[in-house]
């Protein structure tokens, strides 16, 4: 018989202290390691965007982490919090510090991508792997027109004070090639509190091109060559597949995957094929990182 | 000089070709079968081998429907992944097509010629020059391996030498040509079937497409027809980037379970080329006459019925009976008739432009209806024209579609 231990599939829900903000923690695999494949998502997700992948790379023995980034999900920020990527940025790197995690395989989407890669820009030696979804280094990217709404004073406020379940479950839907599931338009909706509208509208406010230091960050890390996977839906509505294979000007051996028929969510629409590459990836990278 | 006399001179020995030599032999006329490839069981390479319902009559006629079975073909129907479901007839409703590898149709079929009284196979000899008698084409100048040239009389000279048509550069046919958006690379592979064996099964990703085709010798034929820019991805590793495409659909075929068994094979410049079909004693047939988008698998059944129409057409004529003028020119009408339409919305979807309304309303009922289903079936298998599609699906279509989001509220 093995004396191996099995390893640990099932996902621990959590709260974490992260400074003064107790975010949701949701984890997989051994709680101690040091390097753990870490899931940040985008706008408007929350930890619960990763429930499936954290369980599948658990599965595998690696430690997999996601938290609700402050104000989105069930999670408040602190008084004074600075709603910008840098602002989230260092929240990442604090609540890294706080699980103990210092090798990172980082797993980012939508707007975790900027958020994400200003982490990396601060840290690049913690990058052991990285895995894109319809996200990454945006050179000369123009805001989608929901973006725009939002950046613009007044009629921000007035469309995400007017937005309801039904015109926030069709404005979803309509961009979306095959459709989401419905429970997971249903969540995102019930974690859109008036709390994470406002972080929305600063956001985005506080980020005027999520193109700018595209050409720096890549200068800093296509030398790096740092292992990464790249999954974006081919009929994103709000991030052109066009840029899929742009993030090799970062990440040159960067293999990747544009989904037929997916769109901004490919983990809601197309879970098994994204949880099939991430699983391949990320034991891939983590057994070459041994 | 050496000059030889036949009534026939067909310059391409594949599958129009060779179905044209025998159709014609069968009528009386003495047909010369000229074929640059000198070995009987040379095969088109690059070729997704999958031939539609339609021209099932015509392998009949031949009497090779029962020695491609027995050599291992399979009987496929065909079904289409969209993003709205699966569109596919009832199987007893549905038309099958034939599958069977090029390695082993086209020396089936070179046999069969080549056995035909009255076809007189030149195998490794190329067509040099287009012989005239004032206006009219009068025959073919070919030269063997060594050079020798011997001219080939005939009242009718057939070009069925395919897309790059030799014989209709050098007759100086008009030629119109519409452009082609997609890369083909495709392969053979041994492993676990896809569950809806044996039919065939096409993914349309709208605009990237692929396909799965199980065929003789427990082997699937994949293949993957990815809009131009995906091209870096598929020169770097075709293998590779040909599994990835295929299995990243969603419900993909298990083409990440099985094993390529040759090589894989692309092709990067497919432009649909329509040709001048006739000119006094010439006629074209199947891709020299029309070479369109391969990615509806229409190639191996068009030039096995072209060649029909035009032997039928201008045999009588070759055996003294009737104007063989008139002849080309019947063929002509009966090539326009069937194929124009589909050519001309092959033409249209081979820019790899996305699903137009029409067609997301057609295809998103008919993965909704089986009636609709089956009326889809009859115009995918090349069997039912675009306006009787049209007529006969739209208003089922509407009706389909409007039941559909009553339901959904």
């Amino acid at each position: 018989m093995s004396t191996e231990a099995a390893p640990e599939e099932t996902v621990r829900r959590e709260r974490l202290a992260v400074g003064p903000v107790s975010t949701r923690l949701v984890e997989a695999g051994p709680r101690e390691a040091s390097e753990a494949t870490v899931f940040v998502h985008g706008n408007p997700g929350s930890a619960d965007d990763w429930g499936r992948l954290a369980k599948a790379v658990g599965g595998t023995g690696g430690r997999a982490v996601a938290f609700d980034l402050p104000d989105f999900g069930e999670t408040e920020a602190a008084p004074g919090f600075e709603h910008s990527t840098g602002g989230y940025a260092g929240f990442v790197a604090e609540a890294l510090a706080t699980l103990g995690i210092e090798r990172v395989h980082l797993v980012l989407h939508d707007f975790g991508g900027p958020i994400g890669l200003v982490w990396v820009a601060t840290d690049p030696d913690a990058l052991a792997s990285i895995t894109l979804i319809d996200t990454g280094i945006l050179p000369g990217y123009k805001w989608h027109t929901l973006a725009r709404i939002w950046r613009t004073p007044v009629l921000g406020e007035l469309f995400q004070a007017t937005a309801t379940r039904r015109s926030f479950r069709m404005i979803v839907d309509r961009n979306e090639p095959r459709g989401l599931p419905r429970e997971f338009v249903e969540e995102m909706y019930d974690h859109a509190d008036k709390r994470t509208r406002r972080a929305i509208l600063k956001l985005y406010r506080a980020t005027d091109d999520p193109g700018e230091g595209s050409a720096e960050f890549a200068a800093l890390m296509a030398p790096r060559d740092v292992p990464a996977l790249v999954i974006w839906g081919e009929d994103d509505a709000y991030l052109a597949a066009s840029f899929a294979t742009r993030q090799r000007e970062a990440f040159p051996s960067a293999d990747v995957h544009v989904l037929p028929a997916s769109g901004h969510w490919p983990y809601a629409d197309a879970p098994e094929t994204v949880e099939r590459l991430l699983v391949e990836f990320v034991s891939r990278v983590g057994a070459s990182a041994d | 000089m050496v000059r030889e006399r036949y009534d026939a001179v067909v310059v391409g020995g594949s599958l129009a070709g060779c179905t044209g030599a025998i159709l014609l032999a069968r009528q009386g006329a003495r047909v010369a079968l000229v074929e640059k490839q000198p070995d009987p069981a040379a095969f088109k390479r690059v070729c997704s081998h999958f031939i539609q319902a339609s021209a099932v009559p015509t392998i009949e006629r031949l009497g090779l429907l029962e020695p491609i079975l027995a050599a291992g073909g399979v009987r496929p129907r065909a079904r289409a992944w969209t993003r709205w479901g699966i569109v596919a007839a009832p199987a007893d409703r549905a038309a099958q097509g034939v599958n069977l590898r090029r390695e082993v149709l086209d020396p089936l079929l070179r046999r069969t010629a080549s056995e035909t009284p009255g076809v007189e196979p030149k195998l490794g000899w190329t067509a040099t020059r287009l012989l005239r008698d004032g206006e009219r084409f009068a025959g073919v100048a070919v030269v063997d391996r060594d050079g020798n040239e011997t001219e080939l009389v005939a009242r009718l000279v057939v070009g069925a030498d395919g897309r790059d048509s030799r014989v209709a550069k050098l007759a100086g046919v008009r030629e119109k040509v519409h452009r082609h958006e997609r890369l083909a690379y495709g392969g053979y592979f041994s492993g676990p079937m896809p569950e809806s064996a044996p039919d065939g099964t096409v993914y349309f990703g709208d605009p990237q497409f692929a396909a799965a085709f199980p065929t003789d010798g427990d082997l699937v034929f994949y293949v993957a027809m990815p809009t131009k820019d995906r091209l870096p991805e598929f020169k770097r590793d075709p293998e590779k980037a040909l599994v990835d495409f295929v299995s990243d659909f969603p419900d993909p075929p298990p083409i990440r379970e099985s094993r390529l068994v040759d090589e894989v094979i692309g092709k990067l410049e497919m432009p649909n080329r329509v040709r001048q079909l006739t000119a006094p004693g010439l006629a074209l047939i199947g891709d020299a006459a029309l070479a369109t988008d391969p990615l509806f698998g229409i190639g191996c059944g068009w030039a096995f019925q072209s060649a029909e129409w035009l032997a039928d057409s201008v045999g009588p004529a070759l055996s003294g009976r009737g104007s063989l003028e008139h002849g080309l020119k019947r063929y002509r009408r009966r090539h326009n008739r069937h194929l124009r339409g589909h050519a001309f919305l092959i033409h249209d979807y081979s820019t790899a432009r996305r699903f137009n309304p029409a067609e997301r309303l057609l295809f998103s009922a008919a993965a909704r209806d089986r009636k609709l289903a089956v009326r889809f079936d009859g115009f995918a298998t090349r069997q039912v024209g675009p306006a009787r599609m049209m007529a006969t699906t739209v208003p089922r279509s509407l009706y389909v579609s409007a039941r559909h989001a009553l339901a959904r509220g």
